[in-house]
């Protein structure tokens, strides 16, 4: 059975749309991932696995081969845990099958428990997959906030890995939340240290209110 | 950056770059990145080692050549892209005493209604502030009067200007004038613009 998950990586700020591709066919039981993957994503292998281990779900011996593709472009972190277990259920028949997941991508890392964990860069990687045509976004729980100031995709924020399969399962709804970018950037409108505290240099406080005025 | 002459001077250089195209490119074995890089440079550096140099009470006890080195660590280049050059001097006691500053609130108001006019002004070219200016949008929203021209001028072929600086004084000028809420450049903010730039000089 195969399956094809979407994800994102990150060259730069640019973004590259990574198709998940997940094959299980009989043969001698083994686990590739191929594609140009670092260590970083080598080692998904070994989390992706004991966290659909620790679901309770029990993964046939068989040979599963996990590509990364673009295969030309190397693949760093752990973004794309999320990604590789979910087509591994899919393709293990553990998610709907039928389910189209062509216009949502996966970003997050598991940890051995099934929880999804944190990653560095989902702002960008929010912001480049709107350029893709993605329409929905499932981040980490922890990412949530920096993913909603992304306007015009629905982001999904899920806390572990069976939160995730429940949701593509229907099982259970989760919505997205408001972003309130008061609640965010007005933190920072009150300072402890005041203009007012620098006694005379008339000229110098001049020149910079021009040139904060200048400036975008 | 504080006391900016101490840093490497090939450090310095890079920033040239950035400075001017607001990108910074890294180029390794595998690919090339490109990262934006909208930034605001304030440096400081003292007038020379000891750092009374143009003091009005102490003496400055460094050689000219000192000096000389000092400065020179700083390229011209690089000091043609700063746009604002202030000197700072030590303040007198009387003033230590004032309550009567300026608070933070008022002058964030000055900059808000001066950057709501640039807004305004350029929201059909796709740019929010004066710094963003490009030298034909220069052309159109920098306008002269012969008066203030006479004064670029002269001030121009006194001091051997570059073209960069000559179009970051139209917009230091404009920026002034939008926050003073006038519409045209007057001389005014002209000769306060070319106060500014009191380090081309030395």
């Amino acid at each position: 059975m195969l399956s094809v998950i979407k994800s994102i990586a990150l060259q730069g700020l640019n973004g590259i749309l990574v198709n998940i591709e997940v094959d299980i066919s009989s043969g001698l039981p083994s686990w590739d991932i191929i594609g140009l993957p670092d260590v970083s994503v080598k080692e998904s292998k070994e989390r992706v696995r004991t966290a659909i281990k620790n679901l309770g779900i029990n993964l046939l011996s068989r040979k599963y081969v996990i590509n990364l593709s673009p295969a030309n472009v190397k693949k760093i972190g752990s973004v794309f845990d999320l990604a590789m277990a979910i087509g591994i259920l899919q393709a293990s028949s553990e998610i709907n099958e039928d389910l189209k997941l062509d216009d949502t991508i996966f970003i997050g890392e598991l940890s051995l428990d099934g929880e999804v964990e944190g990653v560095n860069g989902v702002l960008p990687m929010c912001i480049e997959a709107l350029k893709f045509g993605i329409k929905r976004v499932i981040v980490p729980k922890k990412n949530l906030v920096e993913a909603s100031c992304v306007e015009g995709l629905k982001v999904i924020g899920v806390s572990s890995l069976k939160e995730t399969m429940d949701y593509l399962n229907g099982k259970i709804e989760i919505t997205q939340e408001k972003f309130d970018s008061k609640k965010i950037f007005g933190v920072n409108e009150k300072y402890n240290i005041d203009f007012s505290e620098v006694k005379g240099q008339k000229a110098t406080k001049r020149a910079l209110e021009i040139a904060v005025a200048r400036k975008s | 950056m504080d006391e900016l002459p101490e840093f490497k001077r090939s450090s310095l250089e890079v920033l040239r770059g950035p400075l001017e195209d607001r990108i910074v490119s890294i180029s390794r074995v595998q690919s090339s990145l490109t990262y934006p890089c909208n930034f605001m440079l304030v440096a400081s550096m003292n007038p020379c080692p000891c750092g009374y140099f143009g003091d009005k009470e102490k003496e400055c006890k460094c050689t000219e050549q000192q000096i000389m080195n000092y400065r020179s660590k700083i390229s011209g280049p690089l000091l043609d892209r700063i746009d604002l050059h202030i000197e700072v001097s030590n303040i007198k006691f009387e003033s230590l005493k004032n309550t009567d500053e300026e608070s933070s609130e008022e002058i964030k108001k000055r900059v808000n209604f001066a950057r709501n006019i640039q807004k305004e002004r350029y929201k059909e070219y796709g740019i929010f502030s004066n710094s963003e200016l490009t030298t034909k949008l220069i052309e159109k929203f920098c306008v002269l009067k012969p008066s203030s021209q006479d004064i670029l001028e002269k001030y121009f072929r006194k001091n051997n200007l570059s073209a960069r600086s000559y179009s970051k004084i139209l917009k230091v000028a404009r920026t002034i004038a939008d926050l003073d809420g006038s519409e045209n450049i007057e001389d005014s903010h002209v000769l306060e613009a070319l106060r500014y730039r009191s380090l081309d000089k030395r």
